[in-house]
């Protein structure tokens, strides 16, 4: 990859500390709901007590009369909606129009000075419902049973079938066969900090600001302006600081669309901030699949074929632009078979409507569902057959000489590290000591496992919740001082872009970090690019980087060349200052460039522009780039408590080329945080009549400190063959970390035949699983 | 509203403001006082990322009305860093990079801090057990853990010279604390 | 999420706060620590007209001795407790409660009054209160009256202080030479309360058990005395098979709530024979 490198890399593959740090240590960073502007009025919403009912009549009249009151509005005073999105027919009401059709669906929207005075105006809005009997079972649901959530469009709304040739002979004549069904509850991304929006005209320019914490700042403003009716160059999206995103915050929300249209009503600005009860009930939500498998196998437990019926519960609506019900599983269902080599593959999808919340994207869409299937068939064929779960591994690894590999589904693994990366986890943990180890320690009552994860992670695709633009993009300006400053159009929320954008343009430029800053999240300033989503920034931000900063450097170097009488091959750069290669004494530095460029433009090199600027848009070669991986965990459970304790974890990870192993690590450290939650402690839980019971963090748990294993971390590193051979990796440690935990619990737990198929696997299921018979060893 | 006066002293500076009874007190010193380095995370106690010195102790001012503050001296993350320099403990987070999206990373400041004066030479699992009351959905608490590591061992050598015990993080015991060999 | 408007009174003794709970007892709320409060409020479970602060009133602070027991102030916050060396010394039960409560920030806000008195079903200190034989001073309108812990809780968040009555003190008995305790819970992963927390405190002589207190928090609708389990052990012998027994007893005290799947039983079972092995190991 070194050809790809202007100059020999000094920043890229350097372990740097982040140059976003130091606002956000000392508190000056501005998120959202820090954001002061004069006159500002806030939108507190009345959401809808039932899953499901009639709205008969909404009376506000109490509520205009508190003092401080702004605006209260209906539907009818914003009849705007969420248009209807991929295959699903119904479009989402901004307020609920007629019908509301999950608990904590907004219905009123109530503006007023303060939030305080807002939230007292809905407890006097009354709103009469007649209650409707809820949808809350997937599997009733896909027979319209109870009955249909949308009168206009049956239940299922997207059902896909998928076989490979010759799949039923191959299955037929398996010498074994079983059949497993799998499970996730819902989840969501829980960000620390909430949605919410800022809507101010701007007094200059008579324009619209919008202030919000979305992923794709671009694809924000479009879908504003088209939803709204409003011009787009009217338009201007600003993202904030952002404290946690996790895909939640890629969506368009119907509470974006009716702060909007309130500060254009109202002429003043409103803000709406998400209170954390709001967030379970709006946000979208995540996983809650359930997997019906079939897999047959020889009795050296190669996998032969794999049937899965692949099913999610959509929730209400779609989610716009990214249904989350059909991402997680037509994803899945292309990736089912993981790294493992396996001939036949027939699926069958259905995803369904419901009286709950809209399932979105939440980091590693599809991932982690999937790899607790795929890992969890393997482990269920080993104990079968009573071989080592990591033989049967082994035995089913796609083999470095397969690569490219194209899958059962067809989708093709660019290049891998497979074997490569389960051999050196197994080494890392020293597998063979821990497998001694859980036998002594059954035998004094101690119940240990192993947890094995081998995953494949599609990155850097065309089209995700970020949306469906292929390319990002990038400007870079060098400043008349010399100085650079760049626009992407990224919205990171904490991936440290500013940093790693900084370092690959530093080292195609040939100037020292410090001369750059990395600018995003501005319509005005940054390209129009597709935000940050699918693991994309990385190699698809990065390529814009690199190719905007590569254009300039070629520009740079005819300057260079000009000024020094020397060939532009001769022209070498260190510390922003070109020199004649081998001859130091002879330089020019960039601000002496920059002030030609701009100021002295008659000594400009013929055929170049006036000034420095450049702007560039990378699309990567391949449609997906595939990382790899693998995680192995111990723990321990107590089978009288229940009682989960992660004693060792293990992460083997490629991404390819590493921008910043610091900040790669970090990722990989938050994702298997968030598998040990998914794996064990968070869900979102629904009662009979529809009500989440799970709305404040008290009720849905997030790992904390004392709960998190440490982990150790190494590094493999097979490029890619788009720019610099990055590989997205923002997703592939949550992909991969709950089936890891589960497998591990299950491992622990084989003494008893004991195997959770559904997650989370909480203390309680353990001990009634186990029974009374498991009475504590006192 | 029935608003009345209060004065609070916060980082060492008197603010008389008139709030209503009900505000809290993470609300007046984010939209009265205009400090907005204290961020709201859950309402609920859970969290931490709110977590302000009260009297300099390490409290939730989310779950507290700015008028019980009234005669406490009220610390927040703005007061720490002097002049602009990071202090040990903000450094050391910086250098391990013990942060990502940075919204809860106030709230560990100031619990962490106030911690490591009171526990100098803390083991990686009081590390992690005084963690247990700031969440963090970024970085899996492991960066977040070396740099308070680092920040101990710098207040260490600094008031003696010494090197702190607390040495790189072992591996999770069982709960009863015994270690399988 | 925010509290409905309330009318904020500042207590600078107890009577004062008497007379204000008088005026309206069914609309005014006292505040201590406020961390079990405030999210009620906050979410509109609690209407609260007015609210009376009790941070000031001297009479509710401080720790001293009292009839060869401790006398704590209502208002003393559980970092207090878990660091002062009059209770450590004393009563160390209830320092080594109060050391586990929660999180750092909840133990340097919360009162040992306020958790008496709000009377969740999951909090630590009362059951290491019930394992030390505490009694509360109470003082009412014009008169104070002292009332064992044992019958203080009725149900969740109730008890059998009356609308205009303010919890002063708790008293707790002296260590006695020869006795040992321990609390041991099983954190809530979120919350930090007890799923289950078991309070013991024995007292053995010549290897026989002389007289015992066991106390469970988490798992019933109020923290109770697991007194059969109590009674198998005074008395006997203090080994293994008297703690298994112990144990057993504890998990069908019938208190237990939501336990059709016996879950409850079995963490009883399991945290009260740790408990007593603690002691028993003198590690208590």
């Amino acid at each position: 990859m070194a050809e790809e490198f202007a100059s020999a890399p000094h920043f890229v593959g350097a372990r740097i500390p982040r140059t976003e740090d130091s606002r956000l240590l000392r508190g000056e960073a501005q998120y959202l709901d820090d954001i002061q502007i004069p006159n500002l009025l806030e939108m507190a919403f009345v959401r809808s007590p039932y899953a499901a009912a009639r709205i008969l009549s909404v009376d506000s009249s109490a509520a205009w009369n508190i003092p401080g009151v702004r605006a209260v509005f209906t539907f009818a005073d914003m009849p705007f909606v969420l248009p209807q999105n991929g295959p699903s027919p119904i479009d989402q009401p901004v307020l609920a129009r007629e019908r509301v059709r999950h608990a904590g669906e907004a219905v009123v929207a109530v503006v007023a000075e303060s939030r305080y005075i807002a939230e007292d105006a809905c407890e006097a809005v009354h709103v009469a419902y007649t209650p409707e009997e809820p949808v809350l079972d997937m599997q009733a649901a896909q027979k319209d049973r109870p009955r249909r959530v949308h009168d206009a469009a049956p239940n299922v709304f997207y059902h896909q079938e998928y076989e490979t040739e010759g799949f039923q002979a191959a299955f037929d004549t398996a010498p074994h066969r079983l059949t497993m069904t799998f499970q996730t509850t819902r989840q969501t991304a829980c960000s620390l900090e909430t949605r919410g929006i800022i809507a101010a005209a701007d007094p200059f320019s008579g324009r619209m600001t919008v202030y919000c914490g979305t992923q794709s700042p671009h694809r924000l403003r479009g879908d504003l302006a088209e939803m709204l009716q409003m011009e787009e160059h009217l338009l201007r999206v600003i993202v904030p600081e952002v404290g946690g995103a996790f895909g939640m915050k890629a969506a368009t929300y119907p509470e974006y669309l009716a702060v909007v249209q309130a500060a254009r009503l109202l002429r003043q600005p409103v803000k709406w901030t998400a209170d954390r009860v709001e967030s379970f009930l709006s946000d979208v939500h995540a996983r809650d699949d359930i997997h019906d498998l079939e897999v047959a196998f020889d009795q050296r437990g190669q996998i032969i074929a794999v049937k899965d019926h692949l099913m999610a519960d959509g929730g209400a609506y779609a989610s716009y632009p990214f249904s989350g019900a059909i991402g997680e599983t037509s994803l899945a269902a292309k990736v089912i078979t993981g790294p493992y080599d396996i001939a036949h593959l027939s699926t069958v999808i259905d995803c369904t409507y419901s009286n709950k919340v809209p399932l979105g994207a939440y980091r590693g869409v599809w991932g982690p569902v999937a790899s607790f299937v795929q890992e969890g068939m393997v482990d269920r064929i080993a104990q079968f057959l009573h071989l080592d779960a990591a033989e049967v591994r082994r035995t089913n690894l796609v083999q470095p000489n397969q690569l490219p590999y194209r899958n059962a589904a067809g989708m093709l693994y660019d290049s891998g590290s497979f074997t490569e990366s389960f051999e050196h986890a197994l080494a890392q943990l020293d597998y063979t000591r821990w497998r001694a180890t859980q036998e002594q320690a059954r035998r004094v009552g101690k119940y240990l496992g192993i947890g094995l994860s081998n995953f494949v992670e599609p990155t850097a695709m065309a089209s995700s919740e970020a949306g469906s633009i292929g390319y990002e993009s990038c400007s870079v300006r060098v400043e008349p001082s010399g100085t650079v400053t760049a626009w992407l159009g990224l919205g990171p929320s904490g991936q440290g872009h500013e940093t790693t954008m900084a370092q690959v343009l530093a080292d195609q430029l040939g100037v020292d970090l410090e001369h750059i800053v990395v600018l995003h999240g501005d319509t005005d300033a940054a390209p129009l690019g597709g935000g940050t989503g699918g693991s994309r920034s990385g190699p698809l931000g990065g390529g814009a980087a690199m190719q905007a900063g590569r254009k300039m450097r070629e520009r740079l170097d005819v300057y260079a060349a000009h000024m020094l009488e020397a060939a532009v091959e001769d022209i070498a750069w260190e510390h922003g200052r070109a020199h004649v290669r081998g001859v130091y004494a002879r330089h020019v530095s960039l601000r002496d460039i920059a002030r030609i460029a701009y100021n002295d433009v008659r000594q400009i090199p013929s055929g170049l522009p006036i000034g420095l600027e450049v702007t560039e848009r990378y699309q990567p070669p391949r449609p997906v780039s595939f990382s790899n991986g693998t995680h192995a965990a111990v723990v321990e459970v107590n089978p009288s408590t229940g009682q989960v304790t992660v004693l060792d974890y293990v992460v083997v990870n490629d991404c390819g080329t590493l921008i910043n192993p610091l900040i790669v690590e970090g990722q990989i450290h938050g994702g298997v945080a968030q598998g040990v939650g998914a794996a064990l402690l968070e869900s979102l839980v629904y009662d009979d009549s529809g009500q989440l019971l799970t709305t404040t963090l008290m009720d849905y748990l997030l790992p904390s400190a004392p709960l998190v294993p440490r982990m150790r971390i190494e590094h493999l590193v097979t490029p890619s063959d788009g720019a610099l051979g990055v590989k997205g990796m923002g997703e592939g440690s949550l992909i991969a970390s709950p089936a890891a935990i589960a497998g591990a619990v299950n491992d622990a737990l084989s003494p008893w035949g004991v195997s959770f198929e559904r997650l989370p696997i909480a203390p309680r299921d353990i001990v009634t699983s186990l029974g009374r018979s498991s009475a504590a060893p006192v | 509203m029935n608003e009345v006066p209060v004065t609070l002293w916060v980082n060492g500076q008197t603010y008389a403001v008139r709030v209503s009874p009900r505000k809290l007190l993470s609300d007046v010193i984010r939209e009265d006082i205009g400090l907005t380095g204290t961020h709201v995370g859950c309402e609920h106690g859970v969290c931490g990322a709110c977590t302000v010195w009260v009297d300099d102790r390490p409290t939730r001012s989310c779950l507290m009305f700015a008028i019980q503050a009234e005669g406490h001296a009220v610390t927040t993350i703005e007061a720490l860093a002097q002049h602009g320099q990071l202090n040990v403990l903000q450094q050391a987070l910086h250098e391990e990079h013990g942060l990502q999206c940075g919204f809860c990373t106030p709230g560990i400041v100031m619990t962490m801090e106030a911690y490591l004066h009171e526990h100098p030479n803390p083991t990686v699992d009081d590390i992690r057990d005084a963690l247990s009351g700031n969440l963090c959905r970024c970085t899996g608490y492991q960066n977040i853990v070396a740099g308070v590591q680092k920040a101990a061992r710098v207040f260490a050598q600094n008031s003696s010279g010494a090197t702190s015990a607390a040495g790189n993080e072992s591996t999770h015991l069982s709960e009863g604390g015994r270690e399988y060999v | 999420m925010y509290t409905a408007p309330f009318d904020y009174r500042r207590a600078h003794d107890t009577q004062e706060v008497v007379t204000w709970l008088q005026e309206d007892p069914d609309n005014t709320k006292i505040i201590a620590g406020g961390h079990s409060l405030l999210p009620l409020m906050k979410l509109r479970l609690a209407s609260v007209a007015r609210l009376v602060d009790i941070s000031q009133v001297a009479e509710l602070q401080g720790i001293r001795e009292d009839m060869g027991g401790l006398r704590i102030g209502a208002f003393t916050r559980h970092a207090q407790l878990a660091k002062d060396p009059a209770v450590r010394e004393a009563a160390p039960l209830l320092a080594s409660a109060a050391a586990v409560i929660g999180d750092m920030q909840v133990r340097n806000r919360g009162t040992i009054g306020g958790s008496l008195c709000h009377a969740d079903p999951a909090a630590d200190l009362p059951a290491a209160l019930l394992a030390l034989n505490a009694e509360l001073v109470i003082a009412g309108p014009g008169t104070e009256r002292r009332e064992s812990l044992d019958a203080f809780f009725l149900a969740p968040f109730i008890t059998t202080l009356a609308a205009d009555e303010v919890l002063t003190a708790i008293v707790v008995p002296r260590m006695v030479p020869g006795a040992k305790s321990t609390y041991l819970k099983r954190p809530h992963p979120a919350s930090g309360y007890p799923v289950i927390g078991v309070a013991a405190w024995v007292s053995v002589s010549g290897g026989r058990v002389e007289d015992c207190r066991i106390a469970l928090t988490g798992i019933g609708p109020v923290p109770f005395r697991a007194a059969r389990s109590e009674q198998v052990l005074t008395g006997r012998a203090f080994s293994r098979e008297a703690i298994a027994e112990a144990a057993r007893e504890a998990a069908g005290s019938g208190t237990l709530e939501d336990d059709e799947d016996g879950y409850k039983s079995q963490l009883c079972q399991v945290y009260v024979s740790r408990a007593l092995g603690d002691i028993a190991q003198g590690a208590g």
